[in-house]
C-alpha cells in the first residue's frame, strides 16, 4: 500500500517537480503512472524509493509513515519492494543466475534459499534455460525479464517499474507488461510509470496522470488524449 | 551463514585487489616507504631507548660521605636515601671498599698507598642509579637536602646524560611528526585507489542500494580492500626493514667509536613482535580509513 498525503518536492534549483500530491495505491492494486517527460513522474517514483525526500507532506508505505524514517532503516524499506528500470541496470561481468542471486546475497539469505528461489523465479519469468548465459548473450527483453526476475526474488510487497518498456519493441513491450500482469494477479501491488499509450489503453487499470508536477486524473481506463 | 557472507566479503575485496593491478601497486609503494621510514624512525628510537636504559643502569650518581661522619650516621644516610622518589639502586661503598678499590687501581705502584691502612683518607660513598635520567638534576637536589652538610661531594656525568636526553627527545619528535605527514599521505593516496574501484564498480553499488542493501553491506568488500593492501604492504615492509637493519646494525656495532662505547644494539629478533603488531596496525588502519574516506560520496543514493 503507497499512501502520498499533501506530498509537495521542490528541488534546490526551484523546480516544483510534484504540487499536492494525494493518492493512495491499496495492496494488490495494479496502477499506471503517465505523464510526458519533465512532469514530475520520475520524482514520484523517487519518492517512493526514498532516493529524494518530500519538501512537505506525508509518504506512508505499508502503513509506515516513511517522511521521518532513519537513513539507516532505507535498506530495509526498499526491501519490501522490488525495482525495475528502462536500462535493466543488471550487472554484465555476472550470469543471468548470479545477477538474481545477488538480489538474495545483499539481504543475507541462506544459500539454501538461494537455491531454490532462484531457479524459481526464473522460471516464473520464462528463463530457466538461460540462467548460465551473461546479460550481454541476451535480448532486450529477455534482460528485463532477468531485471524482474531479480525484483521477485526477495517476495516484495510491491513492484516499482519505471519505464520497464522503455527500450523495448512493441512485441517484447507486451510479453514484459503482461509478465507483470500475472505478477499483479499472485497479489503483488504494481506501480508502472510509462509512456506506452496503446499498452495503457488496452490494459484497462488504474491510470494516474500527472502533469507539470499536478495530479490531473485519476481512474480507471485509458490514456488520456488530452496529453 | 555468517561465514558465508564475510566470505562473500573477503571474495569481493580480494577481486577489487587484482582489478586495479595499477593503483593497488602505486598505494602499495606508498605504503611500504611510509612504513619503511617510520620504521627506521622507530627502531633508532627504540635502540636509543635501549642506550639509555644500557646508561641509566651503569651511570650512577655517587655520593661521597664527609670521612668525620660515624658509621651509625653513614648507615642513616643510605636508609634516608632509599626513601627519594626516582633511585632505582643504591650500592654502599665503605672506605675499606674504596682504599680496596684504589689498590685495585694502582696494582703497580702500591707504594703510593702504604701507610693508608692505618689512616684511611678514602670516604666512604653511595653509588645511586636512577629509573629515568629525566630525573637526575631533581633526585640530585633532594640528595642534597638529605645528607646536608655531611656530604663531601656529588659526582655525575651530568652533560652525557642531558645530551642524550636531548637527543632522544629530539628523535622521539622527529619520528612523530614525520609519521604523521607519511600517514595522511597513505590514507590519501589509498583512498584514491578505492575510489577508482568503487568508480568502477558505481553501478553495481546503485543496484545494491535498490535492492536494499544496508552501506555496511556495500562498504565491506572496499574496506577489505584496503585491509589487503594494508597487511601485504606490512609484511613486505617487514622482510626489508629486517634486511637493511641487520646489515647496518652489524656496521654500527663495528665500528670504532661504538665498540670503545661498550653498547650494545638491540637485534632485530627483540623488536621482530613490537614491529609486526605496529606494521599491522598501521597497514589495517590506514586501509580502513583510507577506504571508509573514499566510500562517503558514492553511498548517498
Amino acid at each position: 500500500m503507497i499512501e502520498f498525503r499533501n506530498v509537495n518536492k521542490t528541488y534546490n534549483t526551484g523546480t516544483e517537480a510534484v504540487k499536492n500530491a494525494n493518492f493512495r495505491i491499496e495492496k494488490g492494486e495494479f496502477a499506471f503512472l503517465i505523464g510526458a517527460s519533465g512532469s514530475g513522474k520520475s520524482t514520484l517514483i523517487k519518492l517512493i524509493l526514498k532516493e529524494e525526500e518530500p519538501s512537505s507532506g506525508s509518504i506512508i508505505i505499508n502503513g509506515k509513515d516513511t517522511t521521518f524514517l532513519k537513513q539507516n532503516r532505507v535498506p530495509y524499506l526498499r526491501r519490501s519492494m522490488g525495482v525495475v528500470f528502462q536500462d535493466f541496470r543488471l550487472l554484465p561481468d555476472k550470469t543471468v543466475y548470479e545477477n538474481v542471486a545477488f538480489a538474495m546475497y545483499i539481504v543475507k539469505a541462506t544459500p539454501k534459499h538461494i537455491r531454490r528461489q532462484v531457479p524459481m523465479v526464473l522460471s516464473l519469468v520464462g528463463l530457466s534455460e538461460k540462467s548460465k548465459m551473461y546479460p550481454n548473450e541476451l535480448s532486450g527483453g529477455e534482460q528485463q525479464r532477468v531485471a524482474l526476475a531479480r525484483a521477485l526474488v526477495n517476495n516484495p510487497s510491491m513492484i516499482i517499474a519505471d519505464e520497464p518498456t522503455g527500450n523495448l519493441d512493441p512485441d517484447t513491450a507486451w510479453e514484459i507488461m503482461n509478465l507483470l500482469n500475472d505478477i499483479n494477479l499472485r497479489g503483488t501491488t504494481v506501480v508502472v510509470a510509462t509512456h506506452a499509450k496503446d499498452i495503457v489503453d488496452k490494459m484497462n487499470k488504474r491510470v494516474i496522470t500527472i502533469k507539470d508536477g499536478n495530479i490531473i486524473r485519476d481512474e480507471k481506463g485509458g490514456y488520456d488524449s488530452e496529453i | 551463514m555468517r561465514f558465508n557472507i564475510i566470505g562473500y566479503f573477503c571474495k569481493e575485496g580480494f577481486r577489487n585487489t587484482l582489478k586495479n593491478k595499477k593503483s593497488t601497486s602505486a598505494s602499495l609503494i606508498v605504503m611500504c616507504f611510509t612504513m619503511l621510514i617510520f620504521g627506521v624512525f622507530f627502531m633508532i628510537g627504540e635502540n636509543i631507548n635501549n642506550v639509555m636504559e644500557q646508561i641509566e643502569s651503569a651511570q650512577g650518581i655517587q655520593v661521597f660521605i664527609n670521612t668525620d661522619v660515624s658509621d651509625e650516621e653513614v648507615t642513616q644516610i643510605g636508609i634516608d636515601l632509599k626513601e627519594i622518589s626516582g633511585i632505582n639502586t643504591i650500592t654502599y661503598v665503605s672506605k675499606e671498599d674504596a682504599l680496596n678499590q684504589m689498590k685495585e687501581k694502582f696494582k703497580d705502584r702500591q707504594d703510593l698507598l702504604t701507610g693508608l691502612e692505618e689512616n684511611n683518607i678514602f670516604p666512604a660513598s653511595y653509588v645511586v642509579t636512577l629509573t629515568d635520567l629525566n630525573e637526575s638534576s631533581k633526585v640530585q637536589d633532594e640528595i642534597k637536602n638529605v645528607v646536608g652538610d655531611r656530604l663531601k661531594k656529588l659526582t655525575s656525568k651530568d652533560e652525557t646524560v642531558s645530551a642524550l636526553i636531548r637527543i632522544a627527545n629530539g628523535i622521539r619528535i622527529v619520528t612523530g611528526v614525520i609519521l604523521a605527514f607519511l600517514i595522511i599521505i597513505s590514507v590519501v593516496i589509498i583512498s584514491n585507489t578505492i575510489k577508482l574501484t568503487v568508480h568502477a564498480r558505481r553501478k553495481e553499488i546503485s543496484i545494491m542500494k535498490y535492492v536494499g542493501a544496508t552501506n555496511s553491506f556495500i562498504r565491506w568488500p572496499f574496506i577489505i580492500e584496503g585491509i589487503i593492501i594494508g597487511i601485504i604492504a606490512g609484511i613486505a615492509s617487514i622482510l626489508i626493514v629486517a634486511i637493511i637493519y641487520n646489515i647496518i646494525s652489524q656496521k654500527i656495532v663495528a665500528s670504532p667509536v661504538i665498540s670503545s662505547m661498550n653498547i650494545s644494539l638491540l637485534s632485530f629478533g627483540q623488536m621482530f613482535n613490537l614491529i609486526v603488531i605496529v606494521y599491522l596496525l598501521l597497514g589495517v588502519g590506514i586501509g580502513i580509513i583510507g577506504s571508509s574516506i573514499s566510500m562517503r560520496k558514492y553511498l548517498e543514493v
